[in-house]
Order: C-alpha cells, then sequence, then structure tokens
C-alpha cells in the first residue's frame, strides 16, 4: 500500500518538474494585461496537453500546463460517509483560506476535491523544487490529516458513548 | 451544556441577590429559560420576607389529567422534599402550573441556605421527572395488548417527540432523531453505532439498539413522526434502572438524550475544526519556507525565542537555584564519610561546576 502511493507521489513529482517551465507572457487580447492562460484557455498555441495520473478510481491528479501557469487538480480518496464529510469539510476550510497558500485556487475545478494555480510570478518569489515538494507533501498530509481524524471522531464516540452508559451502573 | 445540570443558574443568581441584599425592596421578576420552562418571582412590598417563586414546564404528555396545573403525587413529591422553606399556593399564579412562597428565614446557616436556593432552581427537573416516572410506571403496570402496549408520546423539548411503550419484561423507549445538517447526521449515526456495539460490555446498562428506519413498534404512528434523518435509537429500561433512587437518575438521562446527543455532535464538530486549524498552520509555514528568503526568516525567528532563553538563564534567581542543586548533589555524595578516601573522593566523585553563560572569568 505504502509503495503505491510512493510511485504515484513520484510520478506526480516527476511530471511537475518537467511541467513547471514557465514564463511571463503578456495577454494576447487585452493590452497591458497579463493572465494565467491555462484559466483562460483561449489560444490552443500556448495550452500544452494536460496530464492524468490515476492511483485508482477515486484518486487522481490533474495536471495542466500553459505557457504562464500551471493547474493541479486533485481527487482525494474517499472511503466512507465520513471520510466524504471530513474531506469536504476540510479541504473547503482550506480553500476559503487561500490568501494564506497563494497557490491555493479557492474553488476547485469540476470532478476534483482541491486545485492549485502556480503563475510564473510565484516561481519566482519560491523556489521551484521547494514548491513541488509542498505540492507533493500537501498530498500526503490530506490523507493522513483525514484517517487522524476519522480515528479520532470514532474514538471521541466510542468514549462518549461509555460515558453515557457508566451513568446507568 | 447547561440543560444537563440540571438547576437554573438564572434562578439561583436572582434568589442569591435577593438575600444578600441589605434593604428589601419589591421584585418582579419574568423570564423563560430553554424555549419552554417560564419562572416568574415575586416579592411584595407589603410581604418582604416571604419570596413568591412561580414555575410553568411544558406538557410532557397529551394525555396529562390537569393540562393547567401539575398532578396531585407531583405536588405531594415537591411538598415533601421543600417542606423547610416552601409552602405551595393553591392555585397557582395565572399562567403558571405551580406557585410557591418561599421563607429562608428559617435557614440560619450559610450552607442550608445555598442547598435551598439550588433545590428552588432545580424544581422544573423534579416536575419533569416526577411525571416521566409516573408514566413509566403506568406503563409497567398496563396489560399487554399483542405483546406490547400502546406507545405513549411524550414531548419534552419542542418539536422532539419521543415514545414509550410496554414490552415483555421491560420498558422501550425510542428516540426519533432528526438534525438540520447532513453531517450532523453523519456524525451523530457513528456514535449511535458506538452505543449500539457496546451494549455488551456494560450489561447492567440498558440494551441500546439503532435502525435507520422506524421500528416495527411504531408502524401506525403518523408520518410526521416518523420522519426522520438520523433513524431511530431505542432503550430498553428493565425494573432494576427504575428501582428506588435509580429512577430519578434514569428519568433524567433519558429526558435529556437527544440534546446530549446535540451537544457530542457540537464538540465533535470544534474538535475538527480545531484540527483543522492546527494543520492549516502547519502547512502555511511550509510555503513560507519554499519563498525566496522565507528561511532566513524563520532562522532570525528562532534565534530571537533563543535570546530570550538565554537573557532568562542569567537571571539570579536561576544561578541561585543551580548553586543549591548543586550544594545538595555535594551533600548526597558526601554522607558517609571513610578514612583515607577523601582523596578518591577528590579524583571521581567531584561535582562538576555548571558553565556560566556569557560570565567572563575573572583575573587574579
Amino acid at each position: 500500500m505504502a509503495n503505491t502511493i510512493r510511485l504515484y507521489l513520484t510520478c506526480i513529482r516527476n511530471t511537475l518538474e518537467a511541467a513547471m517551465c514557465l514564463q511571463n507572457f503578456p495577454c494576447q487580447e487585452v493590452e497591458r494585461h497579463n493572465k494565467p492562460e491555462v484559466e483562460l484557455n483561449t489560444s490552443p498555441g500556448l495550452i500544452m496537453n494536460p496530464v492524468l495520473i490515476c492511483r485508482n478510481e477515486a484518486e487522481k491528479c490533474l495536471i495542466e500546463t500553459s505557457i504562464n501557469s500551471i493547474r493541479i487538480s486533485m481527487k482525494v480518496k474517499q472511503a466512507d460517509e465520513l471520510e466524504n464529510i471530513l474531506a469536504k469539510k476540510f479541504l473547503r476550510f482550506l480553500s476559503m483560506r487561500a490568501e494564506a497558500f497563494q497557490v491555493l485556487r479557492r474553488k476547485p475545478v469540476q470532478g476534483y476535491d482541491i486545485s492549485f494555480l502556480i503563475t510564473n510570478y510565484h516561481c519566482e518569489e519560491m523556489h521551484k523544487h521547494k514548491l513541488i515538494d509542498f505540492i507533493v507533501q500537501f498530498m500526503e498530509d490530506i490523507d493522513k490529516e483525514i484517517s487522524e481524524l476519522k480515528l479520532s471522531v470514532n474514538t471521541r464516540g466510542r468514549l462518549v458513548a461509555t460515558e453515557f452508559l457508566k451513568q446507568f451502573i | 451544556m447547561a440543560y444537563f445540570n440540571g438547576g437554573s443558574r438564572a434562578v439561583v443568581d436572582i434568589l442569591s441577590k435577593l438575600r444578600n441584599v441589605e434593604k428589601p425592596v419589591p421584585v418582579d421578576h419574568s423570564f423563560c429559560e430553554l424555549g419552554s420552562i417560564r419562572y416568574h418571582i415575586q416579592v411584595l412590598e407589603s410581604d418582604q420576607e416571604n419570596i413568591f417563586f412561580s414555575i410553568s414546564t411544558p406538557r410532557l404528555s397529551q394525555d396529562e389529567p390537569n393540562p393547567n396545573g401539575l398532578a396531585d403525587f407531583i405536588l405531594q413529591d415537591i411538598k415533601t422534599k421543600y417542606l423547610n422553606f416552601a409552602d405551595i399556593i393553591q392555585p397557582p399564579k395565572e399562567g403558571y402550573k405551580l406557585t410557591l412562597k418561599l421563607n429562608f428565614s428559617k435557614l440560619t446557616r450559610t450552607k442550608d441556605h445555598t442547598k435551598a436556593i439550588n433545590m428552588v432552581s432545580s424544581l422544573h427537573v423534579a416536575i419533569l421527572n416526577s411525571q416521566l416516572k409516573d408514566t413509566l410506571k403506568n406503563v409497567w403496570m398496563g396489560d399487554i395488548i399483542q405483546g406490547s402496549t400502546m406507545p405513549i408520546k411524550l414531548v419534552n423539548h419542542k418539536q422532539e417527540p419521543f415514545f414509550v411503550l410496554r414490552a415483555p419484561k421491560k420498558i422501550t423507549v425510542i428516540f426519533p432523531m432528526r438534525f438540520k445538517d447532513e453531517s450532523d447526521v453523519i456524525l451523530a449515526t457513528s456514535f449511535f453505532q458506538e452505543l449500539a456495539d457496546l451494549g455488551s460490555k456494560f450489561p447492567k446498562a440498558p440494551h441500546c439498539e439503532w435502525s435507520p428506519i422506524p421500528p416495527q413498534e411504531l408502524r401506525g404512528e403518523h408520518f410526521e413522526n416518523l420522519s426522520t434523518n438520523g433513524g431511530f435509537v431505542s432503550f430498553g429500561i428493565f425494573k432494576r434502572h427504575v428501582k428506588g433512587k435509580k429512577a430519578d437518575k434514569t428519568a433524567w438521562i433519558l429526558l435529556n438524550f437527544q440534546q446530549y446527543v446535540r451537544y457530542h455532535v457540537k464538540c465533535t464538530k470544534g474538535f475538527i475544526q480545531r484540527r483543522m486549524r492546527y494543520r492549516l498552520e502547519v502547512l502555511s509555514e511550509e510555503i513560507e519556507q519554499a519563498r525566496i528568503g522565507g528561511e532566513a526568516k524563520i532562522r532570525k525567528e528562532s534565534t530571537k525565542q533563543r535570546k530570550t532563553w538565554l537573557r532568562f538563564s542569567n537571571s539570579k534567581k536561576m544561578k541561585r537555584g543551580i548553586k543549591a542543586f548543586a550544594d545538595q548533589i555535594k551533600r548526597l555524595r558526601l554522607r558517609i564519610k571513610i578514612r583515607g578516601l577523601g582523596r578518591l573522593h577528590r579524583y571521581f566523585f567531584h561535582v562538576p561546576k555548571f558553565p556560566a553563560l556569557g560570565w567572563h572569568a575573572k583575573l587574579d
């Protein structure tokens, strides 16, 4: 199990290292404007082929690249209803505070749970290899956090139920 | 959480203030608590020694014989418990189910006075408990038709009914659970499943079951009572749970079960929120490290913290403490004195001196 996630993350890391070659590119339609081309999707010449990396049916990562920006969308594993609501709550919590991360998108791409948008400006302000490390670490941390939350919620429920039934004794 | 303690804090505050006031003044307070319990506290100008306390609690069952007042057995119960300082006024004040005339002058000790005020603040608990105990007793005595009695619908809190019915050798209490949010339903469902699983660990506790569909005993009830999103929780109450003093506790636990579950769901959501905030801080630090110059900023902050620690370690108190500790060690090691071993002590058991941080060596 640990091996499959390692392979999945290594594949994502290698793809990001190859895809994150961004440069400043002013908007071709509006003067003095500079927009991330991956979001506009107007000129096919500026957009590269998107890469979809699937670990299984439930977990996948879509990497869309353009000349001046890259968009990374992830779908997180959700085994049951409890994991479903925990993942939804947690990722929505992070998305609402996207300014703390700068590279996080406030709304995920349709069909995915969370999205990042990295522009050439971010690559100028941050180390490229550390940015990639952050993305990969983020994916690992999300999975770990959701599993821990689920365990904690079940443990709390058991403790509270024990205390409730003890009152009758 | 205030619901589970039983006593009303507002009543305790008002009665304590009335007791501590130097010059008695006329008082007329009306207030409502928990949405359905109404209080009225009055001190008349002409009779400032007595406090008139009125209370109105929600109707537990639609089949109550006297909807505007309380049943005789409840009044008898209250009379026995509150004999020392309260008299029941008949008829009660208009709009209220019970009026008591309180006189704390007979209670000389502060401890007794405080106990009396706490008992008055928990009056609604005593009333609701008596009502539920009587219902459970009636159901227990009732005839069994086709294996169980017809279910009796009780309403403690608004729009949150629960059902009591007699089964062979036990009373079944069924709670239909409703929640506003889908996430609340899922959190509560995991709690109910744990509650059902723990039944084998606590054989003396009531047997608990959870089902997403209405149990067979409730087939035939109105659709509005059976439409829920949190399923149905059933408790099997045996005779040992309603014997003697346990009856009060069991009744109070059952009356507050739905609020208990809601409180657990609220606390769980708060816990999840705290974990998420912590994780957000950790991830924000990681992205800061990715910035060019971000590492230097973090190093600067950790140096500041180290300087603060060093400043603390140079203080006089710290030096005195270290000296005392070193003396203690010396004393312990040199307790047993053997002739000729002094030299050995000096060479092998000397106590190391603690290095002075930031001190300069004296020049002779």
